[in-house]
């Protein structure tokens, strides 16, 4: 089966209705109007920009050149206010103690593999980094105390949780469940409503 | 009451809370001058003779879910002078709910605890609440009883423990449940043994997910039937609320219901309460539990809205779930003679299988666990003790995409490319019984949480009865899948519901509290919730969590009515 793709604009043109209740707009909106400049407030500028180029690669967005979903900001607001989500993996340090870890970690990683800095490598090389910390046993001292696997893991599910929640990666995806109102009536199999989305070509 | 007008529009709830207990039935029969606690007409004025000290009330009830809200309810309508601390805010479903996942994360227990052993169990939205209303304002609301074999694992296969309380003991519970809370589900049940009454509501209608699980597993000769979910297939008629709303199928269910359709406590329980007088107490999160020198319990220290105030109690009932209840134990250094505190933690298996279909199912709508068999409660191919439900699952877009990131290491274009498939994506879950082990237990960690209290770390590891059971699952799903037409398919393994850290049992030897839910250690502390389930069951726990808070509420009223006497 092929990879459906879906019209943009479906859920912009949704938040404006009836069918979307005033604290789902809200919420939605909220990610839209995000300003495309961010100041981190925990990390370093240096540490921010590698979070960022690391989230470039785990959250390619080459359809969005001008402006890609901004993921790494979510991820310094939540640490710089102590947040979290209810649970750690006993294996990692403290959330803001992992972060700096893995964040110098991906760099030795960056060393060991190609003799550089994780910001100055090509896409794929920088791939070939974050593959070898997904592996599970990259080179460099910081993985000898740091679990990889499990900062792997928790960094890619934050990013990804962030990225679908927007509403222009739920657009992407043909999600429009936020328009939920007054209800769905027609949810079994090929059954849609009005405001549903077809893939394009359907 | 409801007028005639809207009565055809809607189900009227026949039931009236009932007392299920026959001694305690029996017993206020026999006195007619006692106060009913089952009667409508509510007495007013509290029975105890003896005036309560100034500041003094009979009960204080800690957490404001499954466990702590039926039996608030129950002891407000006995007249009985109580206050309930629950460590969350009171939302406004109807305004404050948004349907964004993200936007409802508020709804989940956020403060951290470490997960560790081989299978390290997810907590937050995965399975722990706050607020009022607790874990309810956000379950599925998947309401299936347990069969009567479930509480037996250790007389059939010698494995595990039986419960002290027998499934007859617990039906006119679930049946009074059932009733009140405006159940949906098919009647006859296909499983388990005959009812006295059916579900009072006809089931919700089968998503897309749950079509095509019934497709693959007609193939296979698997019996489906649309599940019981505590949600409402038709408007109902709650008592202290008013007419609740039928469903609207937002497929919501684990991010807050916004039309009060949903059975959580805050439109059901609690409100029943409040109209009884209970007094209820949001944000206040209690850290002390104090005796007296004969070790009964005086009263609780609690923070509320960062000032520490103090309730004096005659009665102290334990609601909080089985992470934070033995957390108070072992903090409070409070019932713990047994050494079972904390021990016997089970998580139910909860293996999802993944497929990708040529049809859309868009599974955002519709009740997300429409579905469900019970044929493999007792494999007969079975190399495990006990066993497990299948139900079919429609699931939210963020949840999904977290699952596919940590359960298939996708990452890149390739996640971006696979989560294109959302809207043909289904799911089936299992939830199946799991055993208690040595190594798989709560404690209190070094590390201190922001309130400068140690959190609590769950060890968890699968032992060789889960990995089977997983394993004999994961098949008949794959199965299931592959004869429904489906392609990709994938396993994400997982862990649901915490149960079992302070259980109950016969004997103060080797449990925390007895049948009735009252601990063995302290004669004024009643534990009801997930904790005190000597086996972990494989259904979904929150039936049966209310059904212990009332049965605990009836044993507790029926002493005090013989003491009274």
């Amino acid at each position: 089966m092929p990879v459906p793709t879906y019209p943009s604009g479906t859920v912009r043109a949704l938040l404006g209705t009836e069918h979307v209740s005033e604290a789902t707009r809200a919420a939605l909106q909220e990610r839209l109007d995000a300003p495309a400049a961010y100041a981190p407030q925990l990390l370093s500028a240096e540490s921010f920009a590698l979070l960022e180029a690391v989230a470039a690669r785990l959250f390619p967005q080459p359809d969005r050149p001008e402006a890609p979903i901004a993921l790494a900001p979510a991820v310094d607001q939540r640490l710089a206010a102590g947040r979290a989500d209810g649970w750690r993996y006993d294996v990692l340090p403290p959330d803001r103690e992992a972060m700096r870890l893995g964040l110098g970690g991906i760099q030795e990683i960056a060393q060991s593999l190609f003799q550089a800095d994780f910001l100055a490598l090509a896409a794929e090389q920088q791939d070939a980094v974050l593959q070898a910390l997904a592996d599970g046993r990259p080179p460099g001292a910081t993985w000898q105390t740091l679990h990889a696997g499990r900062f792997f893991e928790e960094l890619l599910a934050e990013l990804t949780e962030y990225y679908y929640a927007h509403p222009l990666a739920q657009e992407e995806i043909g999600y429009v469940g936020m328009a939920d109102l007054p209800a769905w009536t027609r949810i079994g199999l090929n059954e849609k409503e009005d405001r549903e989305v077809n893939p394009m070509g359907e | 009451m409801p007028d005639e007008e809207v009565l055809e529009e809607g189900v009227l709830n026949p039931v009236k809370p009932e007392v299920q207990d026959p001694l305690l039935r029996a017993l206020l029969a026999d006195e007619p001058a006692a106060p009913a606690p089952a009667a409508t007409d509510i007495p007013q004025e509290q029975p105890q003779a003896i005036p309560a000290e100034a500041d003094e009330v009979d009960c204080v009830v800690i957490g404001l879910g499954a466990g702590g809200a039926p039996l608030l309810a129950r002891l407000a309508m006995a007249g009985l002078k109580v206050v309930a601390l629950e460590a969350g805010p009171w939302h406004n479903p109807e305004k404050d709910f948004a349907t964004d996942e993200h936007a409802q994360n508020f709804l989940f227990w956020n403060d951290e605890r470490l997960s560790a052993g081989h299978d390290p169990l997810a907590m937050g939205k995965n399975n722990s609440g706050t607020g009022v209303g607790g874990s309810t304002l956000h379950y599925t609301a998947y309401t299936p009883r347990p069969l009567p074999d479930d509480l037996h694992l250790k007389r059939d296969f010698g494995q595990g423990e039986d419960w002290p309380v027998g499934y007859e003991e617990l039906a006119p519970y679930y049946e009074e449940l059932e009733q009140f809370l405006g159940i949906s589900g098919p009647t006859p049940y296909p499983w388990g043994p005959a009812r006295r009454k059916g579900y009072p509501l006809a089931p919700l209608p089968l998503n897309g997910a749950a079509q095509l699980m019934v497709r693959g597993a007609e193939k296979l000769g698997i019996r489906t039937s649309p599940a019981a979910n505590a949600a409402l297939s038709a408007r109902y008629y709650q008592e202290g609320i008013g007419w609740r709303e039928a469903c609207t199928n937002r497929g919501f269910c684990q991010a807050g219901c916004s039309n009060g359709a949903k059975a959580s406590m805050d439109v059901t329980f609690i409100p029943l309460a409040v109209k009884h007088g209970a007094d209820i107490r949001p944000n206040s999160f209690v850290t002390e539990i104090e005796r007296d020198a004969q070790g009964r319990i005086t009263g609780v220290v609690y923070t509320q809205n960062g000032a520490q105030q103090r309730q004096r109690c005659r009665h102290l009932f334990l609601c909080a779930g089985s992470v934070e209840t033995p957390r108070l134990l072992l903090l409070n250094e409070l019932a713990l003679t047994s050494g079972q505190v904390g021990k016997n933690l089970m998580a139910h298996p909860g293996v999802q299988v993944f497929g990708t279909f040529e049809e859309a199912v868009r599974p955002y709508k519709g009740i997300p666990g429409a579905l469900i068999s019970q044929d493999t409660h007792r494999p007969a191919d079975a190399d495990f003790a006990g066993g497990y439900l299948l139900q079919s699952i429609g699931i939210m877009p963020v949840t999904f995409a977290g699952q596919v990131a940590r359960g298939r290491k996708l990452w890149g274009q390739p996640l971006r490319d696979y989560m294109k498939n959302y809207n043909h994506v289904a799911g089936i879950n299992i939830l199946g019984d799991c055993l208690p082990h040595a190594d798989n237990f709560l404690e209190l960690a070094e590390e201190k949480d922001a309130r400068g209290l140690p959190k609590p770390r769950l060890h968890f590891t699968a032992q060789e009865n889960e990995q089977r059971m997983n394993a004999h699952a994961e098949k008949i799903m794959r199965g299931i899948w592959e004869a429904a037409g489906a392609t990709d398919i994938w396993a994400f393994q997982r862990y649901a519901h915490v149960i079992g850290t302070a259980r109950m049992g016969l004997s103060g030897d080797d449990a925390v509290v007895d049948a009735n839910g009252r601990a063995f250690d302290v004669p004024n502390l009643y534990i009801a919730d997930n904790s005190t389930f000597p086996s972990a069951l494989s259904v979904n726990p929150a039936l049966t969590i209310m059904a212990l808070s009332l049965r605990t509420a009836d044993k507790f009223l029926e002493q005090q009515q013989r003491r009274d006497a």
